[in-house]
């Protein structure tokens, strides 16, 4: 069931492609997500993945999550503009990577010891403030770039190679403007498609690791704090440590969403990597698809976005708003609905830019009466996983 | 150990802190410093004052309340702009913005109850983070809506209203000297009305009979509702009241040129909300009062600081207010004069 969904995930561009070219081209860019968009789903399901880690399956609200995201980020980004020392700018990408990865680990234990001391609402409040300590911080470094508050890009026209280093084959180079085309079975397939496949391994290889971690031993005892920490504590288990182990696991893949980030799109400002907001992104994601199923996050974000593209233009992306202005009639657009206001007017309006207030909308309604997101609700339906149970449905018990 | 001793000494000279301490402890520098630090406490705790109330019955952490905030500071500047004419003389201004805080207060009291009513009121029978989730959600659609309806009007959503921030009376917007110090009439007005609003909820809370439910229901809302309240009724109206609350800071806002009417406010000012009222201890009314005047004057001094002695540090005063939250948080987990139990688990 899992390789149904990472072929459907692998199809996506194959599909997409074939749409836009087909006659319902206008339509499919209008309704589907572009791929860029499909590569931030991939590395930000990650970062909100790790989010859920800790926060759907301890019970711990980790509000200034964004601090992980962002600390991976910036050390790759550093990292590559030789800033680092010991580390020159050749660094290969995977390992910057892990380096950011461990930091965003290490910064979870510290934040960790002192914040596990706390419950609830206080211990959503003390990450937050770590997180916006380090905000303010990153956004004043001045060592981090000249302008530290339009954060760092990487210098020279270079892209960031994801592989085996120093092994050329197993390398591609990631980016739209930067990336690798492949050649294949005698399709080419374009640079954000590469780096869709590329970044979606790295996802992928996280996603398993972690489904592995909540699905042994560590994580159930991880569910037992959710479910009463005082009995798991009776039970004999050093609750602390369990949380501050997940905590530190949750770090390291947020801080790999983060390099991932950072990988694609070759900068960082302050606001995308430790804002809170960013934290806020994460838990729409995890509400929307599910709390407390890691692959909730992945099809809440990729909602999320959809709904985002959908009812609000962004740069040269499809929407609704280009695409009824090429459809609908000039005559109609130019109707007079109230007071000078045009349906042109208002569909402009009302559909550019303000993704956040549908995005808002959609959440409130998720919360309202689907409490358990689009995954947790699809497994209530089928009485367990959906890995488990839709095969049986289809093919009867085996 | 006398060396290290010597080498921090010499450290402590070279940054100029020696020189600074000295400065800062000159009665007229320390007495602007306190006077700064009470309006900026008058602030925060007009602000937070909504929040704990809303917390402290219903239990519920309003992420809304910053969105709440810069609702009634665009509200207040749409009354005061309309009124204020160019000719309006200073008595008259103020006449109006005490008209414009009794209008945003209504209209925001009212949005806040049919938020409670049509949104929350569904909540309660689930975990307590579906409701903080909700009111996030709420703030997404606020905030969107209101961005559109000002660049509707042809104003920058992110840059502060400036036709509001003219609005203000000519003695309030001019420094006072007073004795030793000079302080912007302004300050001493938040201060006035941060005392003014301590008082009325005070007042509220604790000699009326509404009050009284409302500390019988933040007691136990269970036994309350034994005895006869109608718990309900008294959680729509505490909504309503904390978001009329916050529509009254919101108002006063408006005519400060720190913050002004802008849609970032709603941000700027739920996360010292936050701060205020974590610190005091979830739910506690005296709490976010003495939460409030901590925060106020740590953040005048540490901006005094970055002004005259550590100039290179710009990130201090910013960072101040959290460092101040996580400090707390670790000397005293429950805040000030918090309960262990509430607000865990």
């Amino acid at each position: 069931m899992y390789l149904v969904v990472i072929a459907l995930l692998a199809a996506y561009p194959g599909f997409y492609h074939l749409l836009t070219q087909s006659g319902l081209s206008s339509e499919t860019v209008a309704l589907l997500p572009r791929m860029e968009t499909m590569v931030a789903v991939l590395y930000f399901a990650l970062f909100a993945m790790s989010f859920d880690f800790i926060s759907g399956y301890t019970g711990y609200l980790s509000f200034g999550h964004a601090a992980f995201y962002g600390t991976g980020a910036y050390t790759v980004l550093l990292i590559a503009n030789g800033k680092v020392p010991l580390l020159g700018a050749e660094t290969p990408f995977v390992a910057a990577l892990l380096v950011g990865a461990v930091l965003a680990t290490l910064l979870a234990v510290g934040i960790g010891l002192v914040s596990f001391r706390l419950t609830g609402v206080y211990f959503a409040m003390i990450t937050l403030g770590f997180a916006q300590v380090l905000y303010v911080f990153v956004r004043d470094w001045d060592y981090v770039s000249t302008n530290p508050r339009d954060g760092i890009a990487l210098s020279g026209g270079r892209g960031f190679e994801l592989g085996v280093p120093f092994v050329d084959q197993l390398t591609v180079k990631l980016g739209t403007l930067t990336g690798d085309t492949l050649t294949l079975l005698g399709h080419t397939l374009g640079t954000t498609t590469v780096s869709f496949y590329a970044v979606g391994l790295v996802v992928l290889l996280c996603y398993l690791a972690m489904q592995r971690i909540v699905h042994s031993p560590f994580g159930r005892v991880m569910i037992a704090i959710r479910e009463n920490e005082e009995r798991a504590e009776a039970i004999g288990y050093d609750t602390f440590r369990y949380k501050l182990g997940a905590f530190a696991i949750s770090g390291f893949f947020g801080g790999v969403g983060g390099g991932l980030l950072a990988g694609f799109k070759r900068s960082v400002t302050p606001e995308t990597g430790f804002y809170f907001l960013t934290s806020g992104d994460a838990l729409l994601a995890s509400i929307i698809g599910g709390f407390g199923t890691l692959a909730g996050p992945l099809w809440g974000h990729l909602f999320d976005e959809s709904v985002r593209e959908f009812l609000s233009k962004q740069g040269q992306g499809g929407g609704l708003l280009p695409y009824l202005e090429s459809t609908l009639s000039e005559g109609f657009l130019a109707t007079e609905l109230y007071g000078g206001l045009t349906v042109e007017g208002f569909i402009t309006a009302a559909l550019n830019g303000h993704a956040s207030l549908y995005v808002g909308i959609v959440f409130v309604l998720f919360v309202l009466y689907v409490p358990d997101g689009l995954v947790g609700t699809v497994r209530d339906r089928l009485g367990g996983p959906v890995a488990d149970r839709l095969p049986e449905r289809l093919w009867g018990d085996r | 150990m006398t060396t290290v001793l010597d080498a921090a000494m010499a450290l402590l000279l070279q940054t100029g802190f020696v020189d600074g301490l000295i400065e800062f402890v000159q009665p007229d520098v320390l007495v602007e410093v306190v006077v700064r630090g009470l309006a900026k406490s008058a602030i925060y705790i007009m602000i937070a004052a909504g929040l704990t109330l809303i917390f402290g019955l219903l239990g519920v952490l309003n992420f809304a309340h910053g969105a709440l905030t810069m609702i009634g500071a665009y509200l207040g500047g749409v009354v005061m702009v309309l009124t204020v004419g160019s000719g309006t003389g200073p008595w008259a201004r103020l006449a109006l913005f005490f008209v414009a805080m009794a209008v945003v207060f209504g209209l925001l009291a009212a949005l806040g109850g049919s938020i409670e009513i049509a949104l929350i009121r569904p909540l309660y029978d689930r975990a307590p983070i579906y409701q903080i989730l909700l009111t996030f959600g709420v703030t997404l659609i606020l905030e969107e809506l209101v961005r559109i309806v000002v660049q509707f009007y042809g104003l920058q959503p992110i840059a502060e209203w400036q036709e509001a921030l003219g609005t203000i009376p000519v003695f309030l917007d001019t420094s006072h000297s007073l004795g030793p110090i000079s302080v912007r009439g302004l300050a001493l007005f938040e201060i006035l009305l941060g005392v003014l609003t301590v008082a009325a909820i005070w007042g509220f809370l604790t000699h009326t009979r509404y009050g009284l439910f409302i500390r019988a229901g933040s007691e136990d809302s269970e036994m309350a509702e034994a005895l006869g309240i109608d718990v309900r009724r008294v959680f729509t109206v505490v909504f309503a009241l904390g978001a009329g609350i916050a529509g009254i800071a919101g108002t006063l806002l408006m005519w400060d040129q720190v913050w002004g009417a802008s849609v970032p406010l709603a941000a700027d000012a739920l996360l010292p909300a936050f701060v205020v009222v974590i610190i005091g201890g979830l739910g506690t009314f005296r709490g976010t009062v003495v939460g409030g005047l901590i925060v106020g004057l740590v953040d005048a001094t540490t901006t005094w600081w970055f002004q005259n002695v550590v100039v290179t540090w710009t990130w201090l005063p910013e960072v101040a207010i959290f460092l101040i939250l996580v400090v707390a948080l670790i000397v005293r987990p429950q805040g000030i004069y918090g309960v262990e139990e509430v607000g865990g688990h």
